[in-house]
């Protein structure tokens, strides 16, 4: 890595930490906290405890899974901002899924989260193919896609595939099979079992050490990148660019929508229409922040885990409005929108 | 009077109060898109017009007061948009999209604030029944002279020619990044009445996401009004129909959802090209960078 390199990075870090604890605090005193206690009761919340070390994880999974998703889109010279909706479906499929299924568990758990992907994936799939085919603009069709998935759900699960009847904007119960065994339990148990693995986190940091082989080991992921970085000279050289957008997007859209399925078999054991509290657009933070390197991302992730679970804390102990950490989330992003990764966004 | 009448003027009045937010953001799109800035902060801009519109009625009395700081509010929002885009040459959606995130928790922070209660504000003084009707005639003559700003003016010229090629422009004497910065500032000035619309107009408070995602479905109108002021009003005024709709449809058993996602798809479909020939400025999107 290049001196220059190194000092952007370092100089966006710094950024990143101005902005979230100048304007936190700023937040803080305007709400009558003490900046000091109010950090502290964040960091306490999110780490205090083995528990809410769990929960944090937790939290970085959520947010992992369709960070990775953008990053490979990015990569690839697409901004997917429909993440959120990918991992809505996904996690939809999965939830309808893992309802009927009478397995065992080593047939369930892979059955749902393998649901949730095709599902993401497929709806990933058709920014990809209207930018290949058409040359339709992604971001667009994305975006628009994010609230076609929400409303489809939500009239699938209330309508034509409603299980129990009862109306209401969710699927029924997993069964205890198809559910993914519980990481805090794991933390809290003083002889955890090999079982407990299974967990979104650790399926996560997998798939970001998968991906990051994916995109700097394979041809694929050479030729993915070389369409990001250079369009025109990628072309010259022979790759099919539509192609190349067609599979980053469906790879993108079947990442997230695994997110939405880890969502559903981790902690909510049942799909409803309000299960992402706006993890796919925080991610986009988490995938910028961590400069699209799966490796970072993890870090990232952590970081914006800390900032959800610790933030519910800072609200009861503190008395500090939880939104702190969304206006946080969303100033660092226009911060960070100058990253020269970002900026190589295909524009044609 | 006649009944089925009586139901078609309820139904063309319902449109006109779905489709007035939607008309005023959509065309402070259009402005920012022509001059070349992608603004996807749309929603962020209603978020600040309607948000401050509340507060500042609130504590003055006085609803104009109120209507003024939500134009300022929304100009400020556009401010930082158009700062980012043209002086930091920063990705236009990336930013758009920081800045949707941030307004609505700005938003949502200074309900607990000022009103010590989420979800929503107190009751303020509103606009009442004329002054309804003022922003609504007033969105289609926005309509009108939008139109002539972009094509009879010099500024609306220049505005273009930032939008198709700004380094001719530069070439030409313009300057294309100050351009840019006040077309958008302006589109937010314009796009903030939708947001005082939703909160002054239509009812009297805010509350946490009232907005639901009308920037978007307006960024979707400039699209399919392939980014025109007609033709944006004239798409904003079908969403509205089909929001209008949505209620006497529910009843005969027709899914709310699709309706609501009508115009999602209509932007999908003319995005690829289905719904005849669909082209966006030239550099729409694309930073300029001196050289």
């Amino acid at each position: 890595m290049s001196a220059v390199l190194r000092t952007r990075t370092v100089r966006d870090l710094l950024v990143v930490l101005v902005v979230v604890f100048g304007v936190g605090s700023i937040a803080m005193l305007l709400a009558h906290v003490s900046p000091i206690d109010g950090f502290a009761q964040l960091f306490d919340g999110a780490f205090g405890t083995p528990e809410e070390v769990g929960e944090t994880l937790v939290q970085a999974a959520f947010l992992l899974f369709p960070a990775l998703g953008i990053a490979v889109a990015f990569r690839a010279g697409l901004f997917n901002i429909g993440a959120e909706g990918q991992l809505v479906l996904g996690g939809f499929a999965a939830g309808w899924i893992g309802a009927q299924l009478p397995m065992p568990a080593y047939l369930a758990i892979p059955a749902v989260l393998i649901a949730g992907a095709l599902a993401g994936g497929a709806w990933g799939a058709i920014p990809g193919f209207l930018k290949a085919r058409f040359g339709a603009n992604e971001v667009i069709a994305t975006l628009m896609l994010n609230y076609v998935a929400v409303l489809l759900c939500t009239y699938l699960v209330t309508g034509p595939l409603q299980q129990g009847g009862s109306g209401a904007s969710e699927t029924a119960a997993l069964p205890k099979a198809a559910q993914l065994p519980d990481l805090i339990g794991l933390l809290a148990d003083p002889h955890p079992t090999l079982a407990y693995v299974l967990t979104p986190f650790v399926i996560a940091v997998a798939l970001a050490f998968v991906l990051r082989w994916l995109l700097f080991r394979t041809v694929f992921g050479y030729e993915l990148r070389a369409a990001g970085d250079a369009p025109e000279a990628a072309k010259r050289a022979g790759i099919d660019l539509g192609r190349t957008a067609l599979l980053a997007m469906s790879i993108s859209g079947a990442i997230a929508g695994l997110g939405g399925a880890t969502i559903v078999a981790g902690e909510l054991h049942r799909f409803n229409t309000g299960l992402s509290a706006g993890y796919g657009f925080i991610a986009i933070a988490v995938a910028i922040v961590g400069n699209l390197d799966p490796r970072w991302i993890i870090v990232a992730s952590i970081a914006f885990g800390m900032l959800q679970s610790g933030g519910i804390a800072m609200q009861a102990e503190a008395h500090v409005p939880k939104e702190v950490i969304a206006l946080v989330t969303g100033l660092v992003i226009i911060a960070l929108a100058g990253r020269r990764v970002v900026a190589t966004r295909r524009t044609t | 009077m006649n009944a089925t009448l009586a139901v078609v003027l309820a139904l063309l009045g319902l449109t006109l109060v779905k489709a007035t937010p939607l008309i005023y953001a959509a065309l402070g799109g259009v402005l920012s898109e022509r001059s070349g800035v992608v603004n996807i902060g749309l929603e962020a801009i209603l978020i600040a017009g309607a948000f401050t519109s509340v507060a500042v009625s609130g504590a003055t009395g006085n609803p104009i007061a109120g209507t003024l700081a939500g134009i300022v509010a929304g100009m400020v929002v556009a401010a930082v948009l158009a700062f980012v885009t043209t002086r930091l040459a920063v990705d236009q959606i990336v930013a758009g999209t920081g800045l949707n995130i941030a307004a609505l928790a700005a938003a949502a922070f200074g309900l607990v604030l000022l009103y010590h209660q989420p979800g929503a504000s107190r009751e303020v003084p509103a606009l009442g029944k004329n002054g309804e009707t003022t922003l609504i005639v007033l969105a289609f003559i926005a309509a009108g002279v939008l139109h002539y700003v972009l094509t009879r003016t010099p500024w609306g010229l220049r505005v273009r020619a930032c939008g198709e090629d700004p380094s001719a422009a530069e070439s030409a004497g313009i300057d294309a990044l100050t351009t840019r910065f006040w077309a958008v500032v302006a589109g937010g000035a314009v796009a903030s009445l939708g947001g005082v619309y939703l909160a002054l107009a239509e009812l009297d408070l805010y509350s946490d996401g009232m907005t639901a995602g009308r920037g978007f479905i307006a960024l979707a109108a400039v699209i399919f009004g392939r980014w025109t002021p007609f033709g944006a009003t004239g798409a904003a005024l079908c969403f509205g129909f089909f929001a209008a709709l949505q209620f006497s449809l529910q009843r005969a058993g027709v899914p709310s959802e699709l309706l609501q996602a009508l115009p999602y798809l209509a932007a999908l479909i003319a995005l690829a090209g289905f719904a005849g020939r669909v082209r966006a400025p030239a550099a729409d999107g694309v930073p300029y960078i001196r050289a």
